[in-house]
Parts: C-alpha cells; structure tokens; sequence
C-alpha cells in the first residue's frame, strides 16, 4: 500500500519521553531560551523540538526498580528537592544472601550495593512531572504517537515516519484510518529505552555496534501495598542466591516506599542456558521465600510490570552518531551493569546530547562530523568514569557467578580493568542448550494472594492495545516454530515472555503452531532479544497501547 | 472569487454536513467578495435543490441523471468532472463525509489538482486563503495554502461550521438552473447493490438474563453447536471467553471480560472457561454463576456458585436433553 504521509519539519525529535529524551528536550530548551533571552543568532525555538512517546501520557510506559542516583537531576533543574516526586531517600541498604529457607545479611554492604543519598521513586511519577516541565517550556509532546520507520538521509537519517493507525488486523486501512506522519529533523535523537526498534534498525544498517553485542537483562517488577509496619520508607535491601542458580546471573530488589508501600523484583540475565527456563515463575517463587513472604503476607498486588535492560556497558556502547542522528540513553547502553543504575546516566546523556545539538543549531550543521561531539562529552563526563570502572564487570558472569565473583575482585583492585580487558562478551541467545527431548515443564500456577499466573500479572499491568489491528509481533518464519524449535529449543518465548504473549497451540492440521496474543505484549523487547533464532521482530502497534504503569 | 459547494444527499435524505459546508462557504465568501454556487447530484432531486434555493446562494447547480441515482465514485467524477470545467469555479468545497473521501480526492486529481482534506477552519491573509486543519489527533493544527492555478479543492471537517448560522436568500429564492452531463454505463466499473448497514452486534449481552459462555474447553469451532443448543434450550444467549473470539469461533461482540463485554445476568453457565482474571471482570456481576471444568483447581471454581468437575461434552448434551424434555412435558 503506498499513501501519502503528510509532512512536518521540526529542528529536533526526540524518539521517547523517559529520563533520556526528556532530560534531552529540556536541557535543550532551557539553552535555547539562555540563547535567545541574551540576544544570541540566529534566534531558536523550543517549539520545534518534537517528542515523541507512544504511551498513552508520559510516563505510562516507564518502569524501573527504582533507586535514582539525583546527580544529573540536580544539575538539570538544580531546585528539585522543592518540587520532584521524589518519595523517599534511602535509609537502609542491606545485601542479602538468599538460601531456600533462610537469609543471611552481609555484614559489610559492598559497595555496588550502596545508596546513601540516593532516593528510593517511582520513574513513571518522575516522568510525569519532568513530562510537564518538558511541555512548559514549550517542545512539543506527542502521545500516542511511536516512530515506526526511519528515514535515511546522507550517510545517517532525516526524521522517523509515526506509525499507521487504523489499520486492521490484516493490514487493511478502517474507516479510521490515518496515515503515520513523516517528521523531518535536523537532528533526530533515538531515546527509545532498550532494546529500541528504531536504534536496532540503524544499528544494523549503519554498523554502528562496538566490540561486545549488546547483553541484556529482564526485569520484573510487582508493586505491593503491605500491612502498616512491615517495611520502613527508604528501606533497600538487594538479595542474591536462591531461587537465581549459580550458573545464572541476577538478584532481587526490595524496596519501601512511603505509605506502607513497597516494590519487588528480580532482574536476570538473558543468557541462561535453560531455553524452558520461566523467569516470571523464578520471580513468583522467590517471594515464597520466609524472608519475604513475612513482608507481603496480608498485602495486595497493586501493579505489575517487566521490561528489559542493557548490561553489556561501555564495551557494548554503539556509535552514537551519524549524520543527522544522536543515540542516548538505554538505547545507547548508558547503564551502570554492576549497580544496575541508568535513570542518572540516561538523563546525563540527553543533556550532553542537547548541548551537541545546541552548537550544531547554532552552526546550522548536524553532519555526523558535529555531532561526532557527543561521544567526546560522554568520554569526559562522569558517564565513561562510572561505565570504565565496570567495563568488564558483566561479562565476568557469563560463565557464572563464582567465575564472576572471582574476576570482580580482580577488577575492583584494577579500577575495573580485572584479568582480561576488553573482556568479550557472547549474545545470550547463543546461551542455549537444546532440550533432547526432555518433556517440557510444568508451568507455574500462583495461589492467587502471594504468588500469581502470568495472565493475572499482566492484568496488573493495565495493558490495553486496539484489538484489530496488525500483530506488532513480526515472526519472520512461523515454520521454523512449530518444527525446529519445538525439537531443539522447546519454543522458549512461551517462558521467557513475563506477559503470556506466546503459546504454542495444537494445529488443526496436525502438529502445533505459534499463537500470538499480541494484546498482552507490556513492550519489554525480551522476545526480539531472547529468540533462539532471532525471528521475532518487535515492532511499534499503534500508539496508545501498551502497559500503563501508573506509580510503577 | 467563485465558490462552488457540492452537497451530499443519499436515498431521499441530506447528508446534514452539507449545511455546514455551506456556511463556511458564505462566511469566506463575505470575507474574499466572493459568490457562492450550490450543487446537487443525483436523480430526483428537484425539492433539494429548491431547499438550497432558499439559502444565501447566487445560483442552485441540480446534476441530474440515471446514472446517478446510486452513488458510485466514477458516476459522481465524471459528472463533476464536465461540470467543474465548463462552470470553472475557483474554489470547490464538499463536507468531509465517508462518500466525500471516495470519490473528491479521484475528482481531484482527474483535474490534475490538489485537495485539502478535513479542514476545521480557514483563514484570509491579504486575499490568500489559508486552510486550517489538524495533525497529531488535534495536538497540533496545520497552515495549508494551494499552489497552482484554480479550481481548488477543499472539505470540512463535521463540526467545524454551524449550520444554524447559515443565510437565507435575501430575496427569497435564488435561480436553479438544471446542468447536464454525459454519462455511459461504461464509465461506471462498480455496480452497486442494495444498500445494508453492518449488523449492528445483533445481540446485546448486556440485556440477557441468561448467558452460556464457553472457552478453551470447548477445543474446536465444530463444538460450538452443541453449546449453541444448549443456549437456546435454556432461552439464553451465547458468548465467549476471549480466546475463541481471538480464533474467530465467535464474533467480538460476544467476548466477555475485559477487552469485550461486561454482563451481569441472573445466570452464567462457564463451559470449559479456566477463570483468568481478564475474563473474570466481566461477568463476576452475575447472580447465579454455574461452572463446568475438567480441571478442579481452575480459578474459575472460586467465584462459581456451583460446580461441576467434569466433561463439558458429556454433560452438554445431558442437559441440553434434560431441558428439552423438561420443557415438553
């Protein structure tokens, strides 16, 4: 189908509004305003930075543990402990050794573990509130809006056509149909989070990966409201060990918000060699732990949530400009691996990204050459230091945690350069063993107050697509699922996939076939990431869908 | 400036944006010094015409021909197209109906000019009309100007002009004047049938007493008619949990749960449905809830009032009998 798109031409667009895309647009806003207040030339405007954000409001899409280190915050509106959504700061960071049945407190919290001055928040509330100060200084948000194509330009692109809406299930246009918009910038900003589908595409096209794959992670999340007294605001303990096998690499978070409320989760390594391996059901047993069930027992879910995120570090940054093209944030692999911190790095790379595109409006030049600055900021700024110092962490774990903790030592007396530097890193796909015929697992159940099917999360999740409209799963080849992957791998996305997206289903024809159920996709990427093959392309449905993580 | 509006009438009835076209078409007129034209097409049109007569109009256009009686897009183009070059208005302005999105932008570009579409306003920059119209679902609102030579093509959007503030005829009544145009049958490659609206959901869930639901259980479409008999023995509709709506087994509008109906009838018989929470919503406003379920741990069992652990294929039927032979006797 061939339709006209209109066009709109904008100086900046910003792909996302979580902490990268709006730290971006609001550093960037309040320069031009600097600018123009002070007479500078030629005059700018905070009107033509575009955002886009394909969540129903800002926010609604942002999911994270959270423990927010306030650095880059603070120099982005330096007045925020008036004003921020901030919850509560830390006042109690414990590391915790998980067996089944008992719990053992480190009596020194390692360092990674430590996080006195930082806050214990909710990112979709920071979002929000930052979203209104993005919008009152004038850039244009757009909800509901996603980036569904890039448009290449010279060696790099030119903007991002938004996605089709009205289309129906078989990719016809509906009497609502709206043709997607093709958005001309001069500089296009991809903040897309992990995993983006945008930055996957030019990553691709332009070769822009460095030296390691990116490696990733799953992370789930359920927000709890537990009986008074149970947990102190500000309390933070992080666990390691039990139900996490000693092959794997991950831990669980525990965190108390104010108002007797408190976030659990547990973030894995994509790269266990188990293809029928559930992290959702790890994620529901390790709350049966003594330890925790105390905390949550009389308590209520409140919201669930999973997403993806970047462990590969600074070996695993991509090129982070082309021409006409910046990448920040999770997109650009901006996370600390050991610490599992990226709110503050993300923020810190969009603003150095609008400094970029601020002399490059100004020269009236966003050739790669220009925005060839933006790396050299990273490299100077706190981002590289706090990367560096782990660069090889991660990859110390992919042979598991003993092997891990072994190399950790070295590298915490090398300042990170350890035994071997640049440590490589496999993807963790290729982690896979086959299953031999072994009968596939019995899937977890929930007993409905502490522990939880897949479905009953997801329903927590407040996930809603248009039902008719193209499955924004594209699974290139359906046959290799219902024929080698149930011989080799088992079909893995029916466990990996924490929001019950994936089922394999008897085929009327004989055999079995893959069924989709598209509309309970939370957008966390683990199926692009995680496929044994690498068939199954996540692509943006229409605007609006997806979770909404109110308080998450 | 000359200003031509074509209206939309369909089977006897105006299409009441075409009122609204119409006002907009005076207020630019009064603002650019300009006359407005009213055109009408179909067959039998006489008494619209006369009631635009009526209206602040320099002259009523009636396009009349067999051919025309039932819309078609390469009818309306054609006609219009003849029309438009031998009246050579500047500016040609339809309201933005379903019918209009057919065939305008085709008129359009057989002219070899350029349309802008659902326009919510306009505005006269020093005799340059500016055209005003939404982009991003109404975030934000687009300056569209033509470039190139007349005529121009433009629609409004629903709502964007009022109607009441349309202008009678100040004299009473302006001149109607019949136009005619050459058509063939040939030129007219869709044959229209008789028109039928979609079914409205035929049935509305949330005005049955009695509901029969079925889900996974039920296993293939071809079991659907036992369920279906069972239903209709008990006098109650049937619906679905959303996995055999997702297959295509059933129609939407007789999912229940989360993404489809929400129900509250006096009884709700559960075939083979497991409970999950997103279908559990929809229905747990039910008076009476009976579930059948071979699996005696499915959540389903907790919010039922009665229970059977059991096959639904053999108790279908059983009660299906049962109901039939109670009912005769």
């Amino acid at each position: 189908m061939t339709v006209q798109r209109e066009q709109l031409d904008a100086d900046v667009l910003i792909v996302g509004a979580g902490p990268a895309g709006l730290a971006c647009a609001l550093h960037l806003a309040n320069l031009i305003k600097k600018h123009n207040d002070s007479g500078g030339k030629p005059e700018l405007s905070a009107e033509s930075i575009y955002v886009l954000e394909k969540g129903r409001e800002i926010g609604a899409h942002q999911l994270s543990g959270a423990i927010m280190n306030p650095r880059a915050l603070a120099e982005l509106v330096p007045d925020f402990e008036k004003n921020a959504p901030l919850d509560t700061p830390v006042t109690d960071d414990a590391a915790l050794l998980f067996t089944k049945g008992s719990s053992f407190r480190f009596p020194i919290t390692p360092p990674p573990f430590k996080n006195k001055g930082n806050y214990v928040i909710s990112l979709n509330k920071i979002g929000k509130w930052l979203g209104g100060l993005v919008e009152a200084a004038g850039v244009n948000v757009f909800k509901e809006f996603g980036g569904a194509e890039l448009i290449y330009e010279r060696d790099g692109i030119g903007g991002v056509i938004t996605e089709d809406k009205g289309l129906d299930k078989n990719g016809k246009p509906k009497a609502n149909f709206t043709p997607g918009y093709e958005l001309r910038a001069k500089v296009t900003v991809l903040a897309e989070g992990t995993r983006g589908s945008l930055t996957k595409k030019l990553v691709e096209k332009k070769k822009l990966d460095n030296i390691n794959p990116q490696s990733y992670g799953i992370g789930i999340k359920e927000l709890w409201d537990v009986q008074p007294g149970r947990i102190a605001p500000g309390y933070v303990a992080h666990t390691l060990g039990w139900p996490v096998s000693t092959d794997m690499y991950g831990g669980g978070w525990i965190y108390g918000l104010s108002n007797n409320r408190l976030s659990i989760g547990l973030v894995l390594a994509l790269e266990y060699a188990d293809p029928q391996f559930d992290p959702h059901a790890a994620f529901q047993r390790w709350k049966t732990h003594p330890f925790l069930k105390k905390i949550l027992d009389g308590g209520k879910l409140v919201r669930y949530g999973a997403k993806s995120l970047p462990y590969g570090g600074w070996y695993s940054v991509p090129r982070t400009y082309v021409d006409g093209g910046l990448i920040i944030g999770d997109s650009g692999s901006f996370l600390d691996s050991q610490r599992l911190k990226g709110i503050h790095l993300a923020m810190k790379s969009g603003m150095l990204a609008a400094e970029t595109i601020f002399d490059a409006l100004k020269a009236g030049d966003s050739s790669a050459k220009t925005l060839s600055a933006f790396p050299k900021k990273v490299e100077q700024s706190y981002i590289k230091k706090e990367l560096w110092q782990v660069r090889n962490f991660h990859q110390s774990f992919q042979h598991g945690m003993l092997a891990g903790f072994i190399h950790t030592a070295f590298q915490q007396v090398t300042g990170g350069r350890g035994l071997i530097d640049p440590m490589p890193a496999h993807a963790g796909y290729e982690a896979y063993k086959k299953i031999n015929g072994r009968p596939a697992p019995e899937r977890f159940k929930g007993d409905g107050k502490l522990t939880f099917d897949r479905l009953t999360d997801v329903y927590h999740s407040g996930t809603r697509h248009e039902e008719d409209q193209p499955c924004h799963l594209v699974v290139s080849d359906l046959n290799v699922c219902a024929t080698k992957c149930v011989e080799e791998y088992g079909n893995p996305c029916q466990y990996f996939c924490p929001a019950a997206v994936y089922e394999m289903v008897k085929d009327p024809g004989g055999g079995v076939k893959l069924k989709i159920s598209a509309a309970n996709c939370v957008h966390c990427k683990t199926c692009d990431i995680a496929d044994p093959y690498q068939i199954i392309n996540w692509v943006v449905p229409e605007g609006g869908g997806g979770p909404n993580y109110e308080g998450m | 400036m000359k200003i031509l509006v074509i209206t939309e009438q369909r089977q006897g009835k105006w299409n009441n944006a075409s009122f609204e076209t119409l006002a907009a078409a005076q207020q630019i007129a009064k603002d650019t010094s300009s006359t407005v034209s009213a055109l009408v097409i179909g067959k039998s049109i006489a008494a619209f015409a006369d009631e635009l007569a009526a209206k602040n109009v320099a002259e009523v256009l009636k396009v009349e021909h067999d051919l025309l009686e039932a819309y078609t897009a390469d009818g309306y183009c054609a006609a219009l197209k003849q029309m438009i070059e031998s009246a050579k208005p500047d500016l040609v302005l339809f309201p933005h109906t379903y019918q209009v999105r057919d065939f305008a932008p085709k008129l359009a570009a057989m002219l070899g000019k350029g349309m802008i579409g659902d326009c919510i306003g306009y505005r006269n920059e020093g005799g340059k009309l500016v055209f005003v119209r939404q982009m991003f679902q109404g975030k934000t609102v687009a300056d569209v100007v033509f470039v190139g030579t007349a005529p121009w093509f433009a629609s409004f959007q629903s709502g964007a002009f009022r109607a009441d503030l349309l202008a009678a005829h100040p004299s009473g009544k302006a001149p109607v004047s019949a136009v005619s145009v050459t058509l063939n049958t040939e030129q007219i490659r869709t044959k229209p049938l008789d028109l039928f609206k979609e079914a409205k959901s035929a049935v509305d869930l949330t005005q049955a007493p009695l509901i029969v639901a079925i889900g996974r259980g039920i296993k293939a479409p071809e079991n659907i008619p036992q369920a279906e008999a069972l239903a209709k023995a008990l006098g109650g509709e049937i619906a679905a949990s959303r996995p055999i709506c997702d297959e295509g087994w059933l129609p939407m509008e007789r999912q229940i749960g989360s993404s489809g109906q929400t129900v509250a009838p006096k009884l709700y018989l559960a075939l083979g449905i497991s409970g999950a929470i997103q279908h559990v919503v929809g229905m747990k406003g039910a008076r009476t809830i009976v579930a059948i379920n071979k699996d005696a741990n499915a959540p389903i069992f907790e919010i039922a009032d009665y229970g059977v652990v059991g096959d639904i294929f053999e108790i279908m039927p059983a009660l299906t009998e049962a109901l039939e032979k109670a009912k005769t006797s």
